[in-house]
């Protein structure tokens, strides 16, 4: 039974890959469509089966299979023999070796590109279909059995509209209004960005064809229009994110396409083979190198099941979690005044523009008295605090504290750490005191230990911290861009972000005993009174668990899940799944919970569409943030005193000494924990 | 003819002033004024040698320390050592700013209480607390550690008088790897004392453990220490629950957070080896989460002095006169001498002008005006010519040197707050003879 689900799970899963979608509904529906054809329906069908068949012969894992590209290329195979051949016995010997051809060469071609992070897209079925399709220029026995390409039913349309609907259907061998408009459909209802740009795609690959041609007409006619249709999608919603910028990408990207369909076109010609999908694979392969390579901003790393979807994920992290990879705190404690920020105008320039100069600083000075001695600066031997949880890798610490008036212009960075963070950078913090450190090289250190002390060593006109983020851990590495996880400016605890030159901040002290709190470990169970109005309804428990990704969340008992993480200094729900629920409003009372301990602090999030808006809202804001990337943004304010999170929509309290949520109050319910 | 041991010491050049640039006006250390108040003004107005306290370095002080150890850790209790300086105005600050009382005498319970701190915000320590005192402070509910045998027999004495079971806390003492190791005050927790007495409490059961205590120390250069003081007192923690069936709810770590003051006979300023209140916070706090085996966290008590007072209070002085000794050096005589300074003998002060004085800096001693060889404040200071009248200010001295000043020859001085708003206020008057005639008989 199990084996049968995972077999239907594999068949379904290609029908609705090429169409970009993820679903196994709109594999059914796309497999029905195909019927259109009973020829192409059942060589694509044999082609998936054998292929599936053929990777069991060759033991290969199912999670292998899971990832469908490497059958929709045989499925498309197999499609394109349909197309010019009755299914018969020869055909399906075709079909089976083909498939496994295009199987094996998939699986090839992505070991090779995912070097690169670069997608195969279709371009295993263009190659492999190309071979077949020369070789079968001999097989004349075959084409005793050569079907007529059109399909069982049609209907009749003006040719603007008939042209596109064909050439959808062509993706699928079905050059058929009614195949067209089916697929369309299916399109519309799981995405509509999907659906906007194959239409965007199609005519506007059109125009530009007429544009070289001379002909609208003779353009609208073209039996590869398909390849603009493609483009489009891949480039705005599938591998880059559906955003105004990627629209125009593209857009260019459709126009690159129309001359490669006519100029491969021209040159297959010759040896009468189809151009198939080839445009839009070397089209869309070209676009992603590039922009993989050089770490675009609008890139979608993370492919979710529909663009929508792809788009509101990227826009939530960046409005929860910031744009910028290296976050790190703020290296001491207290409030102190930046004297230096990122370009700064003394000495953050070019390759050392990512930096920052912090001093400390009372009534607009940073030193009492006349500053002539070192001990009038505040800072002065000052803790300096680890910023980030990683590895000292290198150290300095013999260099003398220069006295106020001079600098060492020989030894720039003075006494210096170099910190290595497990996500890959290093940081580097200068003009530390002499003979001040308390680690040594290869010390594991977590974020607020004290490392050194602030001094005035090296290039240093007076005694402050000087902090930066480099690729490599070195002295002196380039800087890159990085901001400061969390700091407090007055009430507010400011997160992902940089202050700005002469702002005053203060650090953000790890209390590990709320750390601790929300240590949630695999299996724990938590169970709750419901009261609504104060009358006790119902109990609720919810218990901790982890899926194969090694993500955890809570479930309760009807499978809604809150997927939640914890980082050095904050603890917070990222993804929720199921109807509404007590988890789902959990994650709308509390969606951060930061490890520090004050009277009062407020902080923003911002929550998910899909947790704050109807299905229809969701469906528009979606759509309108393509355009407007902020009306995707749901600010909330929350504010945090002691142990308890309260924001518009109701409160959470903290055990006060044991693990978990003592309380959860929203509207009139209130959980009041009793396991 | 045998020589006595002398210590080596080695002292600090001032490069700045041997430079060829070298001037001296880099080298006087001035100050005018103390929170915007004028030197000239408070001696003008309340007399010299005056003790003046800044309010607002004692707030400054109390958050830094107060959040480097909240921001960390969720229950922290700050409890105001009243040896350290018990003036009636500084202690209520302390309690203003929420702390509570540590004591170690009758008499300053009493002075706690005629402050108006009820019993159980007392703290109540000391190697000798009298019987009757004791016995007061049971039933006023004070927490009241255990110094030694003795004690902790009238303890059960006063157990049965009052009938009923008495929580306490134990003071103990231990190697942290610092030297000396003070040793005499509680029991010692490596040879097994502290567990011994511990088990006799609950073997007569008439008093019952709630805390742990211990007070490595003064003037702790090593943050480390505390870290092991903190994991041995959880490991006693531990220990006596599991024996005992008991909760200690709270530990408290004592005081020794060194100030901003310069050891004799250290070569680096303070800044460099003094450790930064965060040393200190991540110390504990990181050990109490490392070694604590209980559900719950205990609460933290910490009875700094020191390092929250001493760098409020200057003691201001002015030059009576001058001679040129035989040997060449200059040596002013001042109005305040060592008996107003008892922490004279560790540290060097800083020693600050009321203005620029035109000249070269020469070594010169500053005296007291006691009429003996010993008062000596600094020995060799190199300064430039003062004139009669200049008056210096001597910091940091807010700690110990006001409650230990010793009335000899003269009157012992006033003292001056300046408050938060940068207002001069006396809070304690210079005395008179008949303050020191008052009790004679």
């Amino acid at each position: 039974m199990k084996s049968y689900k995972v077999l239907m799970k594999e068949i379904l899963k290609p029908y609705s890959a090429i169409l970009f979608l993820n679903n196994r509904v709109a594999g059914v529906l796309v497999l029905a469509i195909t019927f259109l054809n009973p020829s192409v329906a059942l060589s694509g069908l044999i082609a998936v089966l054998t292929t599936v068949l053929f990777a069991k012969l060759i033991e290969i894992k199912d999670h292998y299979l899971e990832y469908g590209f490497y059958i929709y290329n045989s499925l498309l195979v197999g499609m394109g023999i349909g197309y010019i051949f009755e299914v018969s016995f020869k055909s399906i010997v075709l079909i089976a070796v083909a498939s496994a051809f295009a199987f094996m060469f998939s699986f090839m071609l992505n070991r090779l590109f995912s070097l690169y992070k670069i997608p195969i897209l279709s371009l295993p079925f263009s190659i492999v279909t190309m071979f077949v399709y020369l070789a079968s220029l001999k097989y004349s026995t075959l084409y005793t059995t050569l079907v007529n390409h059109a399909t069982m039913y049609d209907i009749s349309l003006p040719l603007i509209l008939s042209a596109y609907f064909k050439s959808v259907g062509t993706i699928f061998f079905l050059p058929n209004n009614l195949a067209g408009l089916l697929l369309l459909l299916v399109v519309l209802y799981f995405s509509r960005i999907i659906f906007l740009m194959s239409t965007v795609g199609f005519y506007f690959g059109v125009l530009s064809h007429s544009f070289f041609i001379g002909s609208f007409e003779q353009a609208l006619y073209d039996p590869y229009a398909f390849n603009y249709i493609l483009v489009a999608i891949a480039l705005c919603g599938i591998f880059l994110l559906p955003t105004l910028k990627n629209f125009i990408i593209s857009l260019i990207a459709i126009v690159m396409s129309v001359l490669l369909t006519d100029a491969i076109g021209t040159l297959f010609h010759y040896y009468a083979i189809p151009v198939f999908t080839l445009p839009f694979n070397l089209t869309v392969i070209t676009v992603i190198f590039i922009l993989s390579i050089t770490y675009y901003k609008e890139f979608n790393y993370n492919i979710k099941s529909t663009p929508e979807a792809s788009l509101s994920h990227y826009l939530n992290t960046i409005f929860r979690f910031g744009a910028i990879h290296a976050k790190v705190a703020l290296p001491f404690s207290g409030e102190w005044s930046v004297y230096q920020a990122f370009d700064g105008e003394w000495t953050h320039k070019g390759k050392y523009a990512y930096a920052y100069d912090f001093v400390k600083r009372k009534k607009g000075k940073s030193y009492q008295g006349e500053g002539v001695h070192l001990d009038e600066y505040y800072c002065f031997g000052e803790s300096v605090l680890s910023p980030i949880d990683g590895y000292v890798v290198d150290v300095r610490h013999d260099l003398e504290d220069n006295y106020i008036g001079s600098i060492d212009r020989v030894n720039n960075w003075g006494n210096y750490i170099i910190l290595r963070s497990p996500s890959g950078y290093f940081i580097e913090i200068s003009h530390l005191m002499q003979h001040s450190l308390n680690v040594n090289i290869g010390d594991y250190v977590k974020v607020n230990t004290p490392l050194a002390k602030c001094g005035n060593s090296g290039y240093s006109p007076e005694p402050h911290i000087h902090i930066q983020v480099q690729d490599v851990g070195v002295l002196g590495g380039f800087t890159r861009e990085f901001c400061f996880t969390e700091y407090y400016q007055e009430n507010v605890l400011v997160s992902n972000a940089v202050p700005k030159h002469d702002e005053n901040v203060s650090s953000v002290i790890i209390d590990k005993s709320i750390q601790s709190k929300l240590l949630f470990i695999l299996d724990e169970k938590y169970t709750y009174d419901i009261f609504i109005d104060e009358k006790y309804i119902d109990s609720y428990t919810f218990s901790v668990k982890m899926n194969t990704l090694g993500e955890f969340y809570f479930e309760d008992y009807e499978h809604n899940k809150l997927y939640f993480n914890s980082t050095p200094t904050q603890f917070y729900f990222y993804h929720y799944s199921g109807v509404e629920s007590h988890l789902k409003r959990m994650f709308i009372l509390s969606p951060r919970i930061p490890f520090v301990r004050k009277d009062f602090v407020t902080y923003e999030d911002y929550l998910p569409l899909n947790l704050m808006k109807g299905s229809f809202q969701v469906l528009m804001l979606e759509l309108a943030s393509i355009v407007q990337k902020n009306l995707a943004r749901l600010e909330q304010q929350y504010t945090l005193t002691s142990e308890t999170i309260r924001s518009e929509n109701g409160k959470v309290t903290l055990e006060s000494n044991k693990k978990g949520f003592k309380t959860i109050a929203y509207k009139n319910v209130v959980l009041r924990r009793v396991a | 003819m045998t020589h006595t041991y002398e210590k080596p010491t080695i002292n600090k050049i001032d490069f700045a002033m041997a430079s060829k640039y070298g001037s001296p006006l880099k080298t006087q250390k001035i100050r005018q004024h103390i929170d915007g108040v004028n030197l000239d003004t408070l001696t003008e107005q309340f007399g010299s040698p005056l003790f003046v306290f800044s309010q607002q370095t004692i707030e400054e002080k109390y958050h830094a320390l107060n959040t480097a150890f909240t921001s960390r850790y969720p229950d922290v209790q700050f409890s105001w050592s009243y040896k350290t300086n018990y003036l009636n105005a500084i202690c209520k600050i302390y309690h203003d700013l929420g702390s509570i009382a540590e004591v170690v005498s009758e008499f300053e319970y009493q002075k706690a209480r005629a402050l108006g701190v009820e019993g159980k915000d007392i703290i109540f320590n000391g190697p000798y607390k009298p019987k009757e005192d004791l016995k007061i402070a049971v039933q006023e509910g004070a927490k009241i550690h255990v110094d030694n045998l003795f004690e902790l027999g009238d303890l059960e004495e006063i157990a049965d008088e009052l009938g009923i079971r008495i929580p306490v806390a134990i003071r103990i003492n231990m190697d942290t790897g610092v030297y000396p190791q003070w040793s005499r005050f509680g029991f010692n927790f490596e040879n097994g004392e502290a567990f011994d007495a511990i088990e006799r409490m609950y073997d007569k059961g008439k008093v019952y453990l709630v805390g742990i205590h211990s007070h490595i120390g003064t003037f702790m250069l090593d943050a480390n220490a505390y870290r092991v003081a903190t994991m041995k007192i959880m490991q006693l923690k531990t220990q006596v629950e599991s024996a005992f069936n008991a909760q200690i709810d709270y530990i408290d770590l004592g005081g020794g957070f060194a100030s901003k003051s310069n050891l004799k006979g250290v070569y680096q300023s303070a800044e460099v080896i003094v450790p930064t209140v965060d040393d200190y916070a991540e110390a504990i706090t990181g050990a109490i989460y490392e070694f604590n085996t209980s559900d719950t966290l205990p609460k933290l008590y910490l009875e700094t002095g020191r390092h929250l007072i001493d760098e409020a209070g200057y003691l201001l002085t002015s030059v009576q006169g001058w001679k040129r000794f035989p040997d060449g050096k200059k040596g002013y005589v001042l109005d305040a001498g060592v008996n107003l300074l008892y922490t004279s003998t560790w540290y060097n002060f800083n020693i600050e002008l009321d203005k620029r004085y035109e000249g070269e800096n020469e070594p010169s001693m500053l005296n007291g005006p006691l009429c003996m060889n010993i008062d000596i404040i600094e020995e060799n200071l190199m300064l430039p010519a003062l004139d009669r009248g200049s008056i210096l200010s001597i910091s940091p001295v807010g700690a110990y040197n006001y409650t230990q000043a010793m009335q000899f020859i003269r009157y012992k001085p006033a003292v001056v707050l300046i408050d938060t708003k940068g207002k001069p206020r006396l809070i304690k008057e210079v005395d008179d003879l008949a303050t020191i005639n008052y009790k004679e008989v």
